[in-house]
């Protein structure tokens, strides 16, 4: 093999991350590469100009990529975010401390330090205990459940055997037991037996203690792990999307996992065609796997294509057959959990899996498993992740093993334990304060005669490096991605046409994707020819969908800003310009595509022409838009509990002569959807609902004009005399009227302060930031009913909306001053008016005990 | 894992607001943590109006650099400069910089750009902020150079080298090595091309003198400006080879082994192969010994057994008197083709071929037996797969052969790579085959009785 006849000039200085007092030779400069020293001078410095393209540039055929398949039939739920994890201020609450529980005051000890320093953190300690005291009250069952095995394997409490059983002794472990099997949702009181009822009395001392410390240290290091997940999720580390051609080159199987958990398999077959979108070809064939599928790898190996997956706790390797049928080959369970696997470009069916141990195990058909190389701790310095990654080299009995910190070339046939570092973290590649290492991949695999087979590419959060594994330590190249995301995804291809450069792909978790022209092949170095472009990453898509309202707009947004989690590619042949095909699969299980054409040098003055939508592009994003909102919306983590009513309920058997309207609302109810007039049994009518009427605004505007010629208070004395005067405006009269006669048993105290009051703001946590209703007048004051008397006045509204979707028993007053002739009119108005009470605008106070 | 989140209340606290990274519990820096933060951000020290306007110009350029669009990265970079007004000291300190990085890149791809535009923009630069003074003129010399502009660079870097800020700095020092080497490179340019020039005159010309005079002159200047830097550690491989070339030239071989050893076997250097590589051309040069050829290649076959002049240390070693040698050469075959980038070199294969019946006939049968024990249970998938014989017969026949001659030596006349080409119907081939089969029959190490 050839090696570069002269290296580009570097300084070598060994030492650790961040070492700032050597300057960067490199300075961080993409030209740079460009600048390649003239061997000598004979033929001249002119000469040795790059003979690159300057402008080699691959343009989208449209603005963004496209759905390829329709979206699955699973909801998707995009998980925790930062909102949910972090709470910053907290100033309110120390000013103002809470009374909560005591059982909660000792919880997990870090948090309530890190509530005397101010700022930000991830739980600070008032609202934290408040929040956990609230959750053992609502959620007792998920508190409490999970605590009865938790003690059980924390003490040792079987008696000796033998020993005669009274009365007076309670058998811990069947308590425990049934601490976990035996509540019902949401009902702490609900089936307390006396065992339990005595258990709590004897164990409460205990109890109270050890409930806190065990379920604070879970929450804390769930909370933790949550965090850690949302900022780094290295699980997809290399990707869950793979290419595998079949048996022309211009058509190929689609490889990656779907379905809600991401533990089915799909294979789908995709013919790619120069001139137009890929067809998809007929429907995918799956096989159901045990876990999510993070990682599938594949190669073609003497002509037999390998499929390698990796899950959480089990890898697994097919052979793909020359019909794209696969067939099972090995599985193998990894009890830490796997992190990494890759399989040999050089031998068939040999593959390298990494553990969360730290050990990194070689498997062949011939052979089987083999553990090559095992250490818990890291190459270069201390770090805590577990996350380890193998990959082959040039040499087929060589192995990079590689963790945060290092790439180390590690021998399968020399002694354990000892091997060269191919990079380090540290000086020598001149890494950055907190660089880590988190990707790398080795590149020689698309064959000889087009690159180094000896370079291997390492992705750390700031820079890419291409080392060769010749001259290990000194990055042949180092680049500043500058990823707004991890790169955990990367794809060399090979050259497009004979000459020209190898485009290597690098996509952020964000979906953010980056081309690079990765150049030099025998005795010149490899180095970046021309700049490096970005490609429209999903979210560019946005705007080939149809607008939406707000709702299914957001829920369209967050799909398509899904993480990434796998990427192919695919260069078919074609005699005219190279066609680039690259499929993206997304966290929620979207695969999208977008072709790419190679534009030749541009013309100085000529710009870059914009590409844009066309009407098959736009069509096809309408069609998955249509279906992607057929998907019910995923079900929200925590359902508000459910009473079994048959046996709450189980002497009022519903009497089947009572008539259309109950049942109509019953059903309704038990559907849980909005109630229409034509439940209750009544028949549409063809009136209209009146027009908006000018209430609240033009009295603000009556108000206002009062107040700029400084007659406010003579302006409101005059309102409060109308309003609670008989002369009362007949408009106010019609609104309330409409309110109450639709549902007939309201009482007419709904309006207490309506007219100026605007609709109860979601926002019920910052009572004093809520524009304020004018001060209730005296004389409503004393109308109000008994219910309300003692409820805090925050509270009342609530308690309203509550009356207001409980169709009470017994007359109210007021409904029966209603006129009849009214009633007719206003039929149509309660979506507009129930619509701004619903329960799913105001998820804090739809709590069942709230009614009680 | 108990402290994540103490170590995540440090952003916020007031003045480190400024950090551009945000460091997480495990000590890993992760860019993107900011974002996170900034999506709850409510209360709190929010950024200035103007460090946010210059944070989103600076976005727009990276963005609009990403998708070439060189003229709408210039437009904004025009207005970007007014950063250089920051009232805050630490980012006015570091925008020269990062003005120079955007602003030459967009320089040096731009349709429009030219070098006087280039010029004048890195003469500007250079003064702005008088730490990057240094990195900003041997850039600049860079382009000049790539631009063919030898004079223009030459008088550029004769001025940064006499440039000094303040005290002298380790990283200072070490930049101006590099432009003095840089400055020695560039007169190794302008003596090489003298020396063309000289090899086309006639040496009893009058010319000829002066022309070898300025020759002298310059070898002398380059020497100085050259050798500093090559003591410092790293990979200086176009300094040193062009220090060498002219040391040589004028006889100073002495000299020129002390920089080439010093280069490859100092231990504070990177284990460069071109050093070994530059080392072994210079003796063979040099017409060394041997001996001494064959212990510098033995170092560069420890670092890199793949590199093609591994056939030529095997041909050395092969005419040696040595037995260890003889050994050694059928090690180093193996060894070359152990790389998946040397399967098809059939140079390799041929040696092996030969090399392999050689050594079988001078029985020494254990040498082959202790380099294939190790590669006995891989090579036969690797090299003599089915799939392998059948590709390699319809690529290169010849080379077909010669693995069919290795295979069958060294798996028996029974495996699948052998049989599959020895039953191949070629006119050409056909005496060759027949010899192969010969020669499996009678040296296999399968069948060794036989």
């Amino acid at each position: 093999m050839d090696f570069p006849s002269s290296l580009p000039p570097s300084l070598f200085t060994t030492g650790p991350l961040g070492l700032s007092d050597v300057p960067d030779v490199s300075f961080m400069c993409s030209w740079r590469d460009a600048l390649t020293l003239p061997e000598s001078l004979p033929q001249g410095p002119e000469n040795a100009a790059p003979h690159v393209a300057k402008g080699l540039l691959w343009e989208p055929d449209t603005p963004g990529p496209l759905p390829l398949l329709p979206p699955g039939p699973d909801p998707w739920d995009p998980g925790v975010t930062a909102q949910d994890l972090l709470f910053r201020g907290g100033y309110q609450f120390r000013r103002q401390p809470q009374a909560v529980l005591d059982v909660t005051e000792q919880v997990s000890g870090p948090t309530v330090r890190s509530a005397t320093r101010p700022g930000l953190c991830l739980v600070t300690w008032p609202p934290f205990l408040l929040q956990l005291s609230r959750f053992l009250w609502d959620h007792g069952d998920i508190a409490f459940a999970p605590l009865g095995k938790l003690m059980l394997e924390n003490f040792k409490l079987e008696g000796a055997r033998g020993r005669s059983k009274k009365k007076t002794v309670v058998s811990v472990k069947r308590l425990l037991q049934d601490l976990g099997g035996h509540q019902p949702w949401g009902c702490p009181w609900a089936y307390l037996s006396h065992r339990q009822r005595r258990f709590s009395i004897l164990g409460g001392p205990i109890l109270s203690t050890s409930v806190a410390s065990l379920l604070g240290e879970l929450l804390h290091e769930e909370l933790a792990l949550r965090w850690e997940q949302l900022l780094l999720d290295d699980a997809f580390t290399g990707g869950a999307l793979a290419w595998v051609p079949g048996r022309t080159p211009r058509a190929g199987q689609l490889v990656y996992p779907a379905g809600g958990a991401l533990d089915r398999l799909y294979f789908q077959k995709v013919s790619l065609t120069p001139g137009s979108e890929p067809r998809v070809l007929g429907g995918p064939g799956h096989i159901r796997l045990r876990g999510p599928v993070r990682q599938v790898v594949t190669h073609t190996v003497q002509g037999e294509a390998l499929l390698a997956v990796r899950s959480d706790y089990h890898c697994a390797l097919w052979k793909v057959s020359k019909q794209g049928q696969p067939a099972p080959l090995q599985v193998l369970q990894v009890e830490k959990g796997a992190t990494g696997i890759s399989l040999s470009p050089h031998l068939p069916g040999e593959l390298a899996i990494c553990s969360r141990s730290g050990a990194i195990c070689l498997w062949n058909p011939q052979d089987g498993l083999r553990q090559i190389y095992k250490d818990p701790e890291t190459l270069v310095f201390r770090d805590p992740s577990p996350w380890r990654w193998a990959d082959f080299t040039a040499h087929p009995r060589v192995l990079t093993v590689g963790d945060r910190t290092g790439v180390k070339m590690v021998d399968t046939q020399g002694p354990p334990g000892c091997g060269l570092l191919l990079f380090r973290g540290g000086a020598e590649a001149s890494c950055q304060k907190g660089e880590r290492v988190l990707l790398t991949q080795y590149l020689g695999e698309c064959g000889p005669e087009c690159l180094h087979p000896t370079l291997h590419l390492i992705c750390t959060q700031f820079s890419l490096y291409l080392v060769d594994e010749r001259l290990p330590l000194v990055p042949l190249l180092k680049w500043n991605h500058g990823l707004p995301s991890a790169p955990l995804l990367a794809r060399l291809l090979p050259p497009p046409r004979t000459g020209l450069p190898r485009p290597l792909l690098l996509a952020g978790q964000g979906g953010e994707l980056q081309l690079l022209h990765v150049a030099g092949e025998g005795a010149s170095t490899p180095r970046l020819a021309g700049p490096p472009q970005s490609l429209p990453s999903r979210s560019d898509s946005l705007s080939a969908f149809p607008l939406l309202e707000p709702k299914s707009q957001w829920r369209l947004q967050e799909r398509l800003k899904a993480p990434a989690i796998g990427l192919a590619a695919a260069i078919p042949p074609s005699a005219s310009t190279p066609v680039l095909s690259l499929f993206q699969l997304s966290a929620a299980g979207d695969v999208f595509h977008q072709r790419l054409h190679l534009q030749g040098e541009p013309g100085p003055d000529s710009p870059a022409p914009t590409a844009s939508w066309t009407p098959q592009a736009t069509a096809s994003c309408s069609r998955w838009l249509k279906a992607l909102l057929e998907v019910p919306p995923a079900p929200p983590v925590w359902a508000a509990p459910t009473f079994s009513h048959r046996r709450l309920l189980g002497c009022f058997e519903p009497q089947k002569a009572e008539g259309k309207a109950p049942e109509g609302l019953r059903t309704a109810m038990a559907k849980g959807r909005l109630l229409q007039p034509r439940d209750l049994g009544l028949l549409p009518t063809e009136e209209r609902a009146p027009a908006p009427e000018p209430g609240p605004e033009d009295e603000l505007s009556e108000r206002l004009e009062a107040a700029w010629e400084g007659q406010a208070a003579a302006w409101w004395e005059r309102r409060r005399g109308s309003g609670s005067g008989p002369g009362k405006q007949p408009k106010r009269h019609k609104r309330r009227t409409q309110l109450s006669s639709t549902f007939s048993s309201l009482s007419g105290r709904l309006d207490l302060s309506d007219a100026a009051s605007p609709p109860p703001s979601p926002e019920r946590t910052l009572p004093e930031a809520r524009p304020q209703p004018p001060v209730t007048p005296p004389a409503q004051e004393s109308t109000q009913e008994l219910w309300a008397r003692g409820v805090p006045s925050e509270r009342q509204q609530t308690l309203r909306d509550y009356m207001a979707e409980l169709p009470l028993r017994g007359d109210a007053p007021g409904a029966a001053s209603v006129p009849s002739s009214q009633a007719s009119s206003v039929r149509a108005t309660p979506s507009r008016q129930r619509a701004a009470v619903r329960p799913g605008s105001q998820p804090h106070w739809k709590k069942p005990r709230m009614g009680f | 894992m108990s402290d994540f989140s103490e170590e995540l209340i440090r952003p916020t606290t007031e003045d480190e607001q400024e950090e551009p990274h945000v460091p997480s519990g495990t000590g890993m820096c992760l860019p993107w943590l900011q974002k996170h933060i900034e999506t709850i951000a409510t209360g709190g020290k929010q950024e200035k109006d103007f460090a946010q306007t210059t944070s989103a110009c600076l976005s727009l350029i990276q963005e609009a650099l990403l998708k070439h669009q060189w003229q709408r990265a210039a437009e904004y970079m025009h207005s970007y400069f007014q950063i250089l007004e920051d009232s805050d000291s630490n980012k006015r300190q570091i925008a020269p910089e990062i003005i120079w990085r955007l602003g030459s890149e967009i320089l040096y791809y731009h349709p429009k750009s030219n070098v006087e535009t280039f010029n004048t923009f890195a003469d500007r630069m250079k003064n702005i902020g008088v730490m990057n003074y240094l990195k900003i003129s041997l850039q600049h010399a860079l382009y000049l150079l790539h631009h063919g502009m030898l004079e223009d660079a030459n008088r550029n870097l004769s001025q940064a080298e006499t440039w000094r800020y303040g005290e002298k700095s380790s990283s200072q020092e070490v930049l101006i090595n590099l432009i003095q080497a840089y400055k020695g490179l560039l007169q190794y340019y302008i003596w090489s091309k003298k020396k063309m020039e000289l090899s086309q005159l006639d040496e009893d010309d009058y010319a000829y003198n002066t022309a070898s005079q300025n020759m002298l002159n310059h070898s002398w200047k380059t020497s100085i400006n050259l050798c500093a830097l090559i003591q410092i550690p790293g990979v200086w491989d176009p300094f040193v080879k062009s220090y060498v070339e002219m040391l040589e030239f004028y006889g100073d071989q002495d000299g020129a082994r002390e920089v080439l050893t010093n280069y490859a076997y100092d231990e504070k250097f990177p284990s460069n192969p071109n050093a070994h590589i530059y080392l072994y051309n210079f003796l063979k040069r040099e017409k060394a010994p041997r001996e001494k050829l064959i212990s510098v290649l033995k170092i560069l076959y420890q670092i890199v057994p793949s590199h093609k002049l591994m056939l030529e240390f095997h041909r050395l070693l092969r005419k040696s008197e040595n037995e260890e040698h003889h050994k050694l050469g059928l090690e180093v075959l193996f060894g070359v083709l152990d790389f998946a980038g040397c399967t098809k070199n059939i140079t390799a294969w041929k040696y092996l071929a030969k090399y392999l019946r050689q050594t079988l006939m001078g029985s020494h049968l254990a040498w082959v037996q202790e380099e294939w024990n190790s590669r006995k249970n891989w090579w036969p998938s690797f090299h003599f797969s089915y799939f392998r014989a059948k590709s390699d017969w319809k690529e290169d026949k010849a080379l077909a052969c010669e693995k069919a001659l290795v295979a069958g030596l060294l798996l028996g006349k029974d495996c699948r790579y052998f049989r599959n080409i020895s039953k191949q119907d070629h006119q050409v081939l056909k005496k060759k085959i027949k010899q192969m089969k010969k020669s499996v029959k009678k040296y296999s190490i399968v069948n060794p009785g036989l």
